[in-house]
């Protein structure tokens, strides 16, 4: 059942970008998202943060967190320097409150602003 | 946010390949960068509206600091001194001339003093948050809370800076104030600190400065 709107969780979405040496996998992403939030703000910070991976393509991705806790949530991100070796950086590209305002406003955006180069 | 509207500048980096930084830092939303120990007269390619300003970085024995930076004291570059130990930040803090003590470990009132009669702005080192972890980073963010409140006790002009060595240490200005309320920084102040300040630096740096309040026009 719907919960009633005054009661649901106040959310907002954050697409970024990931910078890699090579390519990573989502679960590898996830684990390193909530390593680091955990490092910084401890289990009771990372439970009211509240962060899950909504989306990733390799490059691209959307991030869900609580809406009063933004900050904190770049704070974990910008705190990410390698996974497993890899040097890794991440940049937030925008928030939006839902989904498809973060795709259409901040990705899309970017890919026709600066279309990838795929000649190989 | 209109906070973030301004000019930003990263005044710390050591880049192993220029080119590639100037262009994720244009990407980011720096207007320039500062790379210590490169020379610029290599054929380096710039992106539009971006600059790329050479830093001496300053190592030498406590009794040594200030002759050296006496030495580079008109050369037009940005000197920074990695601070440490309460001698050499002293000796560095005590020398007119000097623009950056970056990251001092002990630092006091009497410093604090001194680097605001000498108008030295006192650095922080985000990269220490970004690549340590557990203990080590509490250690630094222990070092940089204090430096915080002798900074805004004696109005000391604060400067954010990233200690990129490679691309994948840069990050964006709003990145970085995110990071820096770890230690209790405002993003006011960590605003100021990534634009107002250096572009102090940069008008102290020009040709038609003379003393503060004096300049041809």
């Amino acid at each position: 059942m719907k919960t009633i709107p005054t009661l649901r969780d106040k959310k907002r979405y954050l697409a970024f970008e990931v910078m890699s040496e090579k390519s990573i996998n989502r679960q590898e992403l996830v684990r390193e998202i909530l390593n680091s939030i955990i490092s910084i703000y401890g289990d009771k910070g990372a439970n009211e943060i509240n962060p899950s991976l909504m989306s990733f393509d390799g490059k691209f991705g959307i991030l869900r967190c609580e809406r009063e806790k933004r900050v904190e949530t770049r704070t974990g991100l910008g705190c990410i320097n390698n996974i497993h070796g890899i040097r890794v950086s991440i940049i937030v590209l925008g928030i939006s409150g839902t989904i498809k305002g973060a795709t259409e406003k901040f990705i899309q955006q970017t890919l026709i602003n600066k279309p990838e180069p795929e000649k190989k | 946010m209109s906070l973030f509207g301004s000019k930003f500048y990263d005044f710390y980096t050591h880049p192993d390949n220029i080119n590639l930084m100037a262009g994720v830092g244009k990407k980011y939303g720096y207007s320039g960068l500062a790379a210590m120990g490169h020379d610029l007269n290599e054929k380096t390619i710039f992106p539009e509206d971006f600059s790329i300003y050479r830093g001496v970085k300053i190592q030498a024995k406590p009794s040594r600091i200030r002759e050296e930076i006496r030495k580079y004291k008109d050369s037009g570059h940005i000197l920074i001194v990695e601070g440490g130990e309460e001698e050499i930040n002293r000796a560095a803090v005590e020398t007119e001339g000097l623009d950056i003590l970056m990251h001092p470990l002990e630092f006091n009132n009497v410093l604090a003093k001194a680097a605001s009669d000498n108008s030295v702005s006192i650095g922080f080192n985000l990269g220490l948050l970004i690549r340590l972890q557990g203990v080590e980073r509490v250690r630094e963010l222990k070092t940089m809370k204090t430096n915080l409140k002798h900074a805004r006790k004696y109005k000391l002009l604060l400067i954010l800076t990233s200690d990129a060595r490679s691309i994948y240490d840069l990050r964006a200005p709003r990145e970085m104030a995110a990071i820096s309320s770890l230690f209790g920084m405002t993003a006011k102040e960590a605003v100021d600190a990534m634009s107002t300040t250096p572009l102090n630096i940069l008008r102290r740096k020009s040709p038609n400065y003379i003393q503060e309040g004096i300049e041809i026009i």
